[in-house]
């Protein structure tokens, strides 16, 4: 079997230049409610720019001078923009039932980022250096340890710090490119057919 | 297009579109509107520095010894926490059977007397001959004496008057204990505990070493509890949901922070129960295609006829070949 003839036949099939970089779409996205996907995309960016030169320059260049305290708050800023963007997806995309013909792969990968970028969350707080942080690892190894996530280490910096900007950063990045993948293959969703104006659902 | 894509879109009407032009105006947007709240506001944490135990030791003696001769005669809750820290799998957060932390083991053992105070206490011996024999007194004398010692301090601590930054204690028996605690303010106030702790953890990777594990459990309990109280971050005032301060934190996280709000936080395993609930929460978030009373909310509250309200207006039951009589392609 010719693996890279194989490979071409499935992008071919999945992801043509068209879905990559698309030059029209359905008639029906045109709705404020299909903002907040960009919206968290973009958040996202900011916070992996600005992260990256938080890990390169340390905490004691984002505490302690001018510069780095301003892309440290950018940092924190870009988070708090993120979740609001990806709460307020996610209730519209619920409200789409975007899930509809065989999208349900797009909505449990969507779900799983969120679940994990609440640990990376976690360990962005455990990196902030200050009351908080500590407070939070005071606190927060109670609840590791009791689900038996002890082992991973969350009072120690480095752990924390792979797990922040390696561990679970790479998992967010993967699964957002497979999201990005699953919803530009398939399509936007169209809009619900109702049945002789019920609301009956249609699919499955 | 895909296949898929193909086969969706049958019969939609399109229209143009870029989507490179379309991400770089919402990623700008978003930039503008974070450089405007970090310029505005800044990082709401930047005034909110660790607690040192240097701060604790000078401002808060009294609270200082008692946790440190908690950790000496071996009555601090860490002594007996259960798994990672301890053997004590009794006092390990668990229901019923299911006790993941048993499961996990003793990862990061800790002797919190030897740990904590008794490396420290040998080290500064090294600096002053006063402390190596007390130390030694101490060591000398028999586990009896050495409770009555440390039961009578304990009590006294209670009863300690600080004068000058000095902590006086009402007059007894205490044995060496005095001024081995006494050491250990010093070298506190010093600055120099958690430095001691973390080379302790490892001497073989001295300037290495960021297992601050034992730094970060030393001021745990009465301690931090109280300045957590005092910024509102119990896990009772909604923890972790926000910051020190009127700022805002992990408000996301209000469905396992919710919890705790709770009776049922009052469980000696309240933790295991509240993550587990939470996990459940992801779960159900995650399977709302596959669950049938969850999946229709979207047909019985509408909000989709808002969402696509240009759509409906010209094909009103969604259905692109039944357009509405009246309604003109644009």
């Amino acid at each position: 079997m010719n693996i890279s003839k194989f490979m071409q036949d499935i992008i071919k099939k999945n992801m043509t230049l068209e879905d990559l970089l698309p030059t029209q779409m359905p008639v029906y996205v045109n709705s404020f409610a299909y903002f907040f996907g960009t919206m968290t995309i973009s958040s996202i960016a900011v916070i992996f720019a600005t992260g990256v030169v938080l890990s390169i320059f340390g905490p004691d260049w984002w505490h302690f001078t001018a510069i780095g305290a301003f892309v440290n708050a950018m940092h924190f800023w870009s988070v708090e923009v993120f979740y609001l963007s990806v709460m307020l997806h996610m209730t519209f995309k619920f409200f789409k039932a975007a899930w509809r013909d065989g999208r349900e792969r797009t909505w449990m990968n969507g779900w799983i980022i969120f679940a994990v970028s609440i640990f990376s969350g976690i360990t962005g707080t455990l990196l902030q250096g200050n009351w908080d942080s500590q407070w939070n690892s005071q606190q927060g190894k109670d609840a590791f340890n009791a689900m038996g996530l002890g082992w991973l280490g969350w009072l120690n910096y480095t752990t924390v710090l792979t797990l922040h900007i390696v561990f679970f950063a790479a998992i967010v990045l993967i699964l957002i490119m497979a999201h990005i993948t699953f919803v530009r293959s398939e399509s936007p969703v169209r809009p619900i057919v109702e049945e002789d104006e019920k609301y009956i659902e249609k699919a499955e | 297009m895909s296949e898929l894509s193909d086969k969706n879109l049958q019969g939609i009407p399109m229209k143009p579109y870029d989507l490179i032009r379309e991400a770089l105006m919402v990623l700008g947007g978003i930039l503008i509107v974070v450089l405007f709240l970090a310029a505005f506001w800044g990082f709401p944490g930047r005034n909110y520095w660790p607690l040192t135990i240097k701060e604790v030791a000078t401002k808060a003696p009294v609270a200082f010894l008692k946790r440190t001769i908690s950790y000496f005669d071996g009555t601090s809750g860490l002594q007996t926490y259960g798994p990672p820290y301890t053997h004590d799998n009794e006092n390990a957060q668990h229901i019923g059977p299911v006790c993941p932390a048993c499961w996990a083991g003793v990862v990061f053992p800790l002797n919190a007397k030897e740990d904590l105070v008794m490396q420290p206490l040998k080290q500064i011996a090294q600096l002053d001959p006063s402390i190596a024999k007390a130390l030694a007194t101490y060591q000398e004398a028999g586990s009896k004496q050495q409770m009555a010692w440390d039961t009578a301090y304990t009590t006294a601590l209670d009863k300690a008057q600080v004068k000058n930054g000095h902590v006086i204690l009402p007059v007894g028996n205490y044995g060496p204990v005095p001024i081995l605690m006494n050491g250990m303010l010093k070298f506190a106030r010093a600055g120099l505990l958690e430095a001691a702790l973390t080379y302790n953890t490892n001497p073989k990777l001295a300037p290495y070493e960021t297992d601050y594990t034992r730094a970060l459990l030393y001021l745990g309990g009465n301690i931090m509890n109280t300045v957590a109280t005092h910024f509102h971050e119990q896990g009772y005032q909604w923890g972790m949901t926000h910051m020190a301060g009127p700022w805002p934190g992990a408000w996301w996280l209000w469905s396992y922070s919710f919890w705790y709000q709770i009776p049922l936080a009052n469980s000696p395993s309240a933790d295991l129960i509240n993550f587990l609930i939470f996990v459940g929460i992801l779960l159900l978030g995650i399977t709302v295609p596959f669950n049938p009373l969850l999946r229709r909310i979207p047909y019985l509250i509408p909000v989709y006829r808002v969402i696509w309200r240009d759509w409906y207006a010209r094909y009103p039951n969604g259905d692109p070949s039944r357009p509405a009589k009246k309604s003109r392609e644009r």
